[in-house]
């Protein structure tokens, strides 16, 4: 089966000489559309940075990320945030929604980027809403929601904008044990009735009982990994 | 849409920021605003003064009168011509002039002055001569009843000649056809006091001058005023298209009155320099509070980014941002320059000592209410702050997500 996304050979080094830090070093990897893929592994072992590369938004120090064909690392600043916008969804630790727009504002930013006339935006951004299941909260700003709230409002951002592919950083690491399941149930059902691929990265027991593939990562390079039914 | 409505949350995130930036440049607005009109105002006055007392707006003279006046480049005035350019729009006066100088003899005495032919009735449409008379009546063009033709002159003329009203006056010179010119004047009124321009004068009606200096049916300057000091320059042009033959000229009073302008210019402009001090402080003010919410926000334009957002739409934002607040400070400024203007304007502030020049009196500064005295700050500001966005912007526009998003 086709990637979605694939790295060859990837490495990521920070600083020089003494200090070199190999953060990631010699990564192949391949994901295949509708895998709900855990990256694994102690802190500091390279997960962040593995996401960051495959979605653009780091250039590697050496190999190559391919999407559609197409090598990322080769792209112009510009190409990149297209690139960004049309194919990739992030959601990160810290939800990072943009606090002067309302949850329905923050979801319908990156369709108004693609260009998408004003009602199929509307309509998209109220459905997903209330897919995530916050129906009735479209035009609170994110103060105005808790953790797990935000992170959901970051999940239909990711999402809205139909990319290929999501990539969450760590998305349950700051909610407690029951919103963090929750949320995922949330994704999961999205991953399984949607088809939508999603990458994550985590500590979280909970996603790697439920993930599909699980990558260990360890001092930047493939530990070991594994494949389940979902 | 969204953008300028992300622009405008932005810049209400934080509001003692916002309005002490808005107020600083509202301030700058103010300033240059206000200064701009008592400026123009006063110069207004100045100028539209001097022109009227002095060049008129445009004059029509042989080529070269105006650089190197003689007596005889002289021209034939037709009445054709001068109704020709009574009629033109805007023409509000027209009135034919003949300078030359001579020797003024009293009882005792004798003494160099200027003389001056007047269309009596032209000039005082024209020009403040008639308000100039300080002692007897203004010209006319009769005679008197013992045939002499009335004559004003100048304070210092009066004096070195101990001449007063009702005396008679000798002056001799040389007509434009070599021969002898002299003739006796009554001296029907004084102009001026001692001091002004016209000190030296001898003021006499057109007819006296030409049949003088024998320039039969002519003269050496046609003094046109239009509707405005500041359209001279097309004016002349108009009536320079109108001038029969090669040897007339017609001259804005600009390059009549060259010196003058550029001494006026240059003051002006000493004056602008007051008023990019001004915007130059603000500027440095408000570009450190933007490179302030710039760098604040470093995190969230790295989010920004990451999901899409180009480096051209976030330089773009940032530009916004600042625009937007120059904005709202020229709307503030404007509204309060609004009433300070127009006081100054209508009012004015007295003088410490009135100035009086040639018997005319100016006892204000007074301002101006122009799209100009508006527009212009607007102008200012706006590209001044669009200058102080481009590095703030240039900065959020190449940041790296990744780096960007670890200051979150
Ligand atoms: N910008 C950076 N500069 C220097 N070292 C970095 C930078 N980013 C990450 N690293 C290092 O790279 C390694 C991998 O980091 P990261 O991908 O964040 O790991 P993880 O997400 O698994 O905790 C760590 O040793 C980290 O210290
Ligand atoms: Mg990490």
């Amino acid at each position: 089966m086709s990637s979605v996304i694939e790295t060859r050979d990837v490495s990521k080094h920070y600083g020089e000489g003494d200090t070199l830090v190999k953060a990631l070093d010699r990564v192949s990897l391949g994901i295949a559309p509708g895998e709900f893929t855990a990256i694994v592994g102690p802190s500091g072992s390279g997960k962040s940075t593995l996401l960051q590369l495959m979605g653009g938004l780091d250039n590697p120090t050496h190999g190559q990320v391919h999407l559609a064909n197409k090598d990322i690392t080769q792209m112009s600043g510009r190409e990149l945030s297209d690139f960004r916008r049309d194919h990739i969804g992030f959601i990160f630790q810290a939800y990072n929604l943009i606090p002067v727009l309302t949850a329905a504002e923050n979801c319908e930013y990156i369709m108004l980027l693609q260009g998408v006339p004003e009602a199929e935006r509307r309509e998209r951004v109220y459905a997903m809403l209330e897919r995530v299941g916050l129906a009735g909260r479209e035009g609170r700003f994110p103060h105005q929601l808790s953790g797990g709230q935000q992170q959901r409002v970051a999940v239909a951002r990711a999402m809205v904008s139909r990319p290929n592919i999501i990539l969450a950083d760590e998305p349950t690491a700051n909610l407690d044990s029951q919103t963090g399941s929750d949320l995922l149930d949330m994704m999961h059902d999205l991953n399984r009735n949607e088809g939508m691929t999603f990458v994550f990265s985590t500590h979280d027991p909970m996603i790697m009982e439920r993930a599909s593939r699980l990558i260990r990562l360890k001092d930047g390079c493939i530990d070991s990994e594994s494949e389940r039914e979902a | 849409m969204m953008m300028l409505k992300l622009a405008f949350r932005n810049i209400l995130r934080n509001r003692r920021r916002t309005l002490l930036t808005v107020l600083s440049m509202a301030g700058g607005y103010l300033l240059v605003s206000v200064q701009l009109s008592v400026t123009e105002g006063s110069y207004d006055q100045v100028l539209d003064f001097y022109t009227r007392d002095t060049t008129g707006h445009v004059q029509v003279t042989v080529d070269g009168f105006v650089e190197t006046p003689t007596l005889y480049k002289a021209f034939s005035l037709t009445d054709d011509l001068q109704q020709a350019i009574d009629a033109l729009p805007g023409v509000q006066a027209t009135a034919p002039r003949i300078e030359s100088s001579a020797l003024g003899y009293g009882d005792t005495r004798s003494f160099p002055v200027s003389v001056r032919g007047v269309d009596p009735e032209r000039e005082a449409a024209l020009s403040y001569l008639a308000d100039k008379v300080s002692a007897g009546r203004y010209l006319s063009s009769e005679p008197d009843d013992q045939g002499y033709a009335g004559v004003m002159i100048g304070a210092q003329v009066a004096r070195q000649l101990a001449l007063d009203v009702g005396d008679e006056l000798i002056l001799v010179s040389q007509g434009a056809d070599g021969s002898l010119a002299n003739d006796l004047y009554r001296v029907q009124g004084i102009v001026g006091q001692p001091g002004d321009v016209e000190e030296r004068w001898v003021v006499m009606p057109l007819a006296a001058a030409q049949s003088f200096f024998v320039l039969p049916g002519e003269v050496h300057r046609l003094v046109i005023l239009g509707a405005d000091y500041r359209s001279a320059p097309r004016l002349a042009e108009r009536i320079g298209e109108m001038l029969p033959g090669q040897e007339l000229t017609a001259s804005s009073w600009q390059t009549v009155a060259r010196e003058f302008h550029e001494t006026m210019t240059a003051d002006k402009e000493g004056g602008m320099i007051t008023l990019y001090v001004i915007v130059f402080l603000v500027c440095i003010g408000v570009l450190n509070t933007v490179l302030m919410s710039v760098l604040e926000r470093t995190g969230e334009f790295g989010v920004l980014k990451a999901i899409g957002t180009s480096p051209a739409r976030l330089f773009w934002l940032i530009v916004l941002e600042t625009l937007l607040l120059a904005v709202i400070a020229c709307l503030l400024g404007g509204l309060i320059a609004l009433p300070i203007n127009l006081w100054f304007t209508l009012q004015g502030i007295a003088l410490a000592e009135p100035m009086e020049i040639s018997g005319i009196v100016f006892s204000h500064y007074r301002g101006q209410m122009s799209a100009y005295v508006f527009g212009f700050p607007m102008l200012v500001i706006l590209i001044a702050a669009a200058l102080i966005a481009l590095m703030p912007a240039f900065r959020a526009a190449r940041i790296v997500p990744v780096d960007a998003m670890r200051t979150l």
